[in-house]
């Protein structure tokens, strides 16, 4: 691990009207580190990821990707500089985020959602790109299915063209909004397998969740977040079995009672629980 | 020479008088329009052939010709045919029969939306079709489309100001008669745009009051 | 009552001229009026109150007003502020104007209709709101503009016999110089509405292949329940 984190985010703050939806939340995320944030709903988790990626401008605090600023630079003498649009629109992917919702373009094939951002934004020709993308597909076992409209894909297919997609781009980071929600519990194991396959490569991984037992398998640290900042990290196993703040103690008692009706066997839980 | 404001003023009641004879004329048109296509609705539904046909070309005319054209036809060719009609009646003729088409086809649509459980239910019951056009399908089918007919009366409003053209004295001829003798076409005709613009929008609003009111008694 | 189609004959020129025009007319105001209505719609969902204020005040103002007042106010303001076209021109700009508030309307209302996701997934990857707008937004939005765009379109195209009352030489005038010449509105009438009829449905059949060629979602078929089919569909054909 390099001391430069891949991700650094600094009293990262942002108000709705009235409401702070983000406090002064401070995270890092180590290059090749997967880190799984977790917290109860409203807690601010979805409005990070939209200000990490700013399709939200958070009000006050600081973002660095690659130890570049983004969004906002603090110049010398303690000087905001806001970044003009196309600053950050040329940060963007190195930022990869996978929706909840995917949002795939339906009006392309699995291919063509992979190779038109390339393209476009990266200036790519269009050899090079297909390229690039069966490559992709092909990793994420889509070769078969690169021709087909979205609509024609299964959702654990659909994820994972939307995770090609990102990943096209070379970030440097990627995002993920609740990967198992949009899924069935059933396929909750293969989002796992892939994100497991992704850290393979050594890529750096941020998962927003509220599924416990995913966070604890896929993630080498959790972040608990509540009120609008981190309020308790450290290893994945270590932070669900043993929880210091009461916060992440009730929080941890009220998801594992309800998540263990559904389905117990799927909560992989560390023995000490 | 600028642009008078006060002499706008100064004919807006005039102009808004003149705006009751368009408002008469549309409630009048809306009234038969609703009677016609629900009646046009219901004899489609009949699923007669040739009069299905027949109904299919008039629909296609209708839609197909200017409004303008069908108040000439109404006022120019039917005399002819010896009904002589006065300029109003005639504008009414031609502007109903065009509107009935349109309600008729939103009919056709909402028709479309209906859930047929009930339908079911009441036939299962023994109603007789008349009984179950009015007392079911009729009932669920307005409340359905009353937007698209609040869009048409404001349709309807707008047409009435065609008349003009065939000598009924409505807003826009009665501007265009002050406008003849103040020498002032520009204010006259906002002042008979502004009128419009009330009135349309007055329909609007209460439809969607309507609507609102409408729809919180249901649940 | 006898219908003398030798009066056809004599006039046909004129008819035919005045059918070129109105033709020609609809074509300019299509385009003009889309142009000007893309940039409303666009206007109606900028971030921020107040161009989606103005951009609603454009539309519904317009939209409330019989076009026949809109083509006088055009008309006698123009000269009113020092400019003098050509009556042809001023109409047509008018037309355009009219129906560009229904083309913002029915774009933005396309546009409003796509999740929101589509465009921020493209704006995530790094395009311009321009590049989203063009490969995500526009290419899906299509589709769902044809049926709208052509109705309103037709509606159009029969307004523009509103023309005739400030003497712009469309189909609407010359039938009307030719029934004052004539004194036979059947013949007349007729023909000029079976002309207007044909452009309807010319225009209708050009809708129909490009709605073909951007592969538009079908319509639901009707309902196979012999009971809905009694009440609620109005098809000739029972289904069996």
């Amino acid at each position: 691990m390099t001391a430069q984190p891949i991700l650094r985010v600094s009293a990262l703050s942002k108000e709705f009207r009235g409401t702070r939806a983000l406090n002064e939340f401070y995270l890092d995320v180590a290059e090749g580190e997967i880190v799984a944030l977790i917290g109860p709903s409203g807690c601010g988790k979805s409005t990070l990821l939209r200000c990490l990626t700013w399709l939200e401008q958070p009000d006050d605090g600081f973002i660095e990707v690659a130890g570049r600023p983004f969004g906002r630079a603090l110049m010398p003498r303690g000087v905001v500089r806001r970044q003009s649009r196309r600053e950050i629109d040329a940060l963007r992917p190195k930022i990869g985020l996978v929706f909840q919702q995917l949002n795939l373009w339906p009006h392309l094939t699995a291919l063509e959602n992979v190779v038109r951002p390339q393209t476009v934004v990266l200036g790519r020709a269009r050899a090079e790109a297909t390229r690039r993308a069966d490559e992709l597909l092909g990793r994420l076992g889509l070769a078969d299915r690169a021709g087909r409209y979205p609509h024609a894909l299964s959702g654990g297919q659909k994820q994972r063209v939307a995770i090609a997609r990102a990943l096209a781009m070379e970030p440097a980071l990627m995002l993920f909004d609740e990967p198992t929600s949009a899924l069935d519990p059933e396929l909750v194991g293969e989002v796992l397998t892939v994100l497991k396959s992704l850290a393979a490569t050594g890529m750096t991984m941020l998962v927003v969740t509220h599924e416990i037992g995913f966070a604890v398998n896929v993630a080498d640290r959790i972040a608990f977040m509540d009120a609008g900042a981190v309020i308790e990290e450290g290893p994945a196993r270590e932070v669900v079995a043993n929880p210091r703040t009461p916060r992440l103690r009730s929080f941890l008692d009220l998801v594992l009672d309800r998540a263990q009706v559904p389905s117990g066997e799927t909560l992989a839980l560390p023995q000490t629980e | 020479m600028g642009f008078k404001f006060e002499y706008l003023l100064s004919i807006l009641p005039d102009l808004a008088l003149a705006a009751l004879v368009n408002v008469r004329l549309a409630a009048v048109i809306i009234a038969i329009a609703l009677m016609l296509g629900t009646m046009l609705t219901v004899l489609r539904s009949l699923k007669l052939r040739p009069v299905n046909a027949v109904v299919a070309i008039v629909i296609s005319f209708v839609r197909g010709t200017p409004l303008l054209i069908q108040i000439f036809i109404a006022y120019y060719v039917l005399p002819a045919v010896g009904l002589d009609l006065t300029p109003e009646v005639a504008g009414i003729a031609a502007i109903s029969f065009n509107s009935m088409v349109f309600v008729s086809e939103s009919m056709r649509g909402g028709l479309a939306s209906i859930d047929p459980g009930p339908l079911e239910a009441a036939t299962a019951l023994g109603l007789r079709p008349p009984v179950i056009w009015w007392k079911v399908v009729l009932p669920q089918l307005f409340r359905r489309i009353a937007p698209v007919l609040i869009n048409e009366a404001t349709i309807v409003v707008k047409g009435t100001a065609l008349l003009s053209v065939i000598t009924v004295v409505d807003v826009l001829r009665t501007a265009q008669q002050m406008a003849s003798s103040s020498y002032r076409p520009f204010e006259t005709l906002v002042g008979a745009a502004l009128v419009f613009l009330v009135v349309n929008l007055a329909i609007s609003l209460a439809g969607k009051t309507a609507e609102a009111r409408f729809a919180a008694t249901r649940m | 009552m006898r219908f003398d189609a030798s009066i056809l004959v004599d006039y046909w020129p004129l008819l035919a001229e005045g059918a070129w025009l109105t033709l020609r007319i609809t074509i300019a105001a299509f385009a003009l009026g889309y142009l000007a209505g893309i940039a409303v719609a666009l206007l109606a969902i900028l971030p921020g109150r107040l161009p989606r204020l103005m951009a609603s005040v454009y539309i519904e103002t317009l939209r409330n007003i019989p076009f026949i007042i809109i083509l006088f106010v055009v008309y006698y303001g123009l000269p009113f502020s020092g400019v003098r076209l050509p009556a042809t021109l001023v109409g047509t700009a008018a037309l355009a104007l009219f129906a560009s508030a229904y083309y913002a309307e029915i774009v933005r209302a396309a546009i409003l209709a796509l999740p929101r996701g589509q465009f921020e997934s493209a704006r995530v990857v790094g395009m311009s709101p321009a590049q989203a707008m063009w490969h995500v937004v526009a290419p899906q939005v299509l589709r769902t503009l044809v049926p709208p765009s052509t109705n309103m379109t037709l509606t159009m195209m029969k307004e523009s016999a509103v023309l005739s009352s400030v003497t712009v030489p469309e189909l609407t005038y010359q039938s009307l110089i030719v029934q004052g010449n004539t004194f036979a509105p059947f013949e007349v009438f007729a023909a000029v509405a079976a002309i207007y009829w044909l452009i309807a449905i010319g225009i209708a059949e050009a809708s129909r292949r490009l709605e073909r060629r951007v592969g538009a979602a079908q319509a639901a078929s009707v309902s196979a329940n012999p009971i809905a089919a009694r009440y609620l569909s109005l098809d000739a054909r029972r289904p069996s």
